[in-house]
């Protein structure tokens, strides 16, 4: 996919919009174990506008950011990240339609499986493993998934994405 | 054309391997280092926007509110202690006053910057570092009581070890103190909650269910008579010379938002200041 200057700069707009949310909004939710991950979701937004390569370096990027705050395993953000990213962006090119709900879908799969991820490279007790990827993942995946909606609606034209009715 | 799909595709693979390679490499890497490269971030890259969240944070549960719970007597704060959430939280805060109150240890107050990765738990950012006097090493507690220990303090900023770590360990005892063993997170896979293990128990000492346990002061990092939780079950006996039980912690760590970190914690008990008509 070829990305136009005006066309990147728009993107980049959007995803540093994204950026501020994670950092500003997203700790008024309360409960962080189920707020929408914004920064997760910058990545599967530009995951969905970009090449496999550059969506897997885009989601190392975020992952080490991840790591830094949340050092309990380093690494294993990075390396969740680094799948999300590359899956998403494969997946976009091969077979995922112009469609808000599928584009939900997307968002809401990549959290979870990011989830899954990294409780699994980040090892150590088990007990509430299984609490965490039935119940708070899926809740956060829920989330992330509504709040991209209504990002991917709100900003379509800046995001040049086709949505189907 | 099709020649550079195909080189394209190579790269994209490239780049995935390398990415992967690196995340994998940091893994596999000593805590050190993995340590090392977050506390430069977060002291580059990060600075802004741990500086916006921290922002947030305050204007959620504002700090002049914990200074002025006391005096809460206006009716805006009624009206908002009318939302559950707040309600809450002033709840928390209010028992993070009194305990502040309580203690007798000096203290650093701190707010949780909560993150959105699932093993937040484990470690906590913290909002308080060097320049409020934080050390590594300090014992974190809340209300309820332990959470963990700092274990990187930068400037303005500390990152918390909580008991859920697999690497978290503390010596306790049951109350009133004549079984000792360390405490440390429990390995059980189909646990819908996360608990903690009392072990080295001796096999012939045994630990009824609903005792407290606490810190028993030894190791010199946290003080004595922390409470850690309460006694469940018994888990398991090991070739028959230790018994392990199961604790539910006092504190959850993935809810808090407030925390004291305690300073040069000394050897007097701490336990009045949790439990102040109950505990010797």
């Amino acid at each position: 996919m070829i990305i136009l200057r005006s066309d990147r700069r728009r993107l980049l707009l959007a995803l540093g919009l994204l950026l501020l949310l994670h950092f500003t909004l997203r700790p008024r939710f309360g409960h962080p174990e189920t707020a929408p991950d914004f920064l997760l979701l910058a990545l599967l937004v530009f995951s969905i506008r970009s090449r496999p390569g550059a969506a897997a370096v885009m989601g190392f990027i975020i992952g080490v950011l991840g790591d830094s705050l949340t050092p309990a395993r380093f690494g294993a953000g990075a390396l969740a990240h680094t799948v999300v990213g590359y899956l998403t962006a494969w997946g976009r090119a091969v077979f995922f339609a112009d469609n808000l709900m599928v584009n939900g879908a997307v968002f809401f799969a990549g959290t979870w499986l990011r989830n899954l991820i990294v409780l699994m490279a980040s090892g150590g007790p088990g007990d509430g493993l299984m609490r965490q990827l039935l119940i708070w993942s899926p809740l956060q995946s829920l989330t992330t998934a509504i709040s991209g909606a209504i990002f991917l609606s709100l900003f379509r034209r800046w995001l040049d994405i086709r949505l189907e009715e | 054309m099709a020649g550079t799909d195909r080189s394209l595709s190579r790269h994209d693979t490239l780049l995935l391997l390398v990415c992967v390679g690196l995340s994998v490499g940091a893994l596999s890497a000593p805590p050190a280092v993995g340590e090392a490269i977050g506390t430069v971030v977060r002291q580059t890259i990060l600075v802004p926007f741990l500086w916006l969240q921290k922002r947030a944070e305050e204007s959620r549960t504002s700090r002049a509110v914990v200074e002025n719970l006391r005096a809460a007597h206006d009716s805006a704060a009624i009206l908002v202690q009318a939302l559950p959430a707040l309600e809450e939280e002033n709840v928390r805060l209010r028992a993070l006053l009194a305990l502040g109150q309580r203690l007798t240890t000096p203290y650093v107050a701190a707010e949780v910057l909560h993150q959105s990765l699932p093993t937040d738990g484990r470690t906590l950012l913290l909002s308080a570092g060097s320049d409020a006097g934080v050390r590594p090493f300090d014992p974190v507690v809340s209300p309820e009581g332990l959470i963990g220990v700092v274990r990187t303090v930068e400037k303005d900023q500390s990152v918390a070890m909580t008991w859920a770590h697999p690497e978290f360990r503390a010596s306790a005892y049951a109350v009133p103190g004549d079984v000792f063993g360390i405490v440390a997170p429990s390995v059980q896979i189909s646990g819908s909650e996360m608990l903690l293990q009392l072990r080295g128990v001796a096999y012939r000492d045994s630990v009824p269910t609903g005792t407290a346990v606490v810190t028993s002061g030894l190791g010199g990092v946290y003080p004595p008579g922390l409470p850690v939780g309460t006694v469940i079950s018994h888990a398991e006996e090991a070739a028959g010379w230790e018994r392990v039980y199961l604790i539910r912690p006092a504190a959850n760590p993935e809810r808090v938002t407030h925390v004291l970190i305690l300073r040069k914690p000394g050897p007097e008990s701490v336990a009045p200041a949790f439990h102040p008509d109950s505990l010797p």
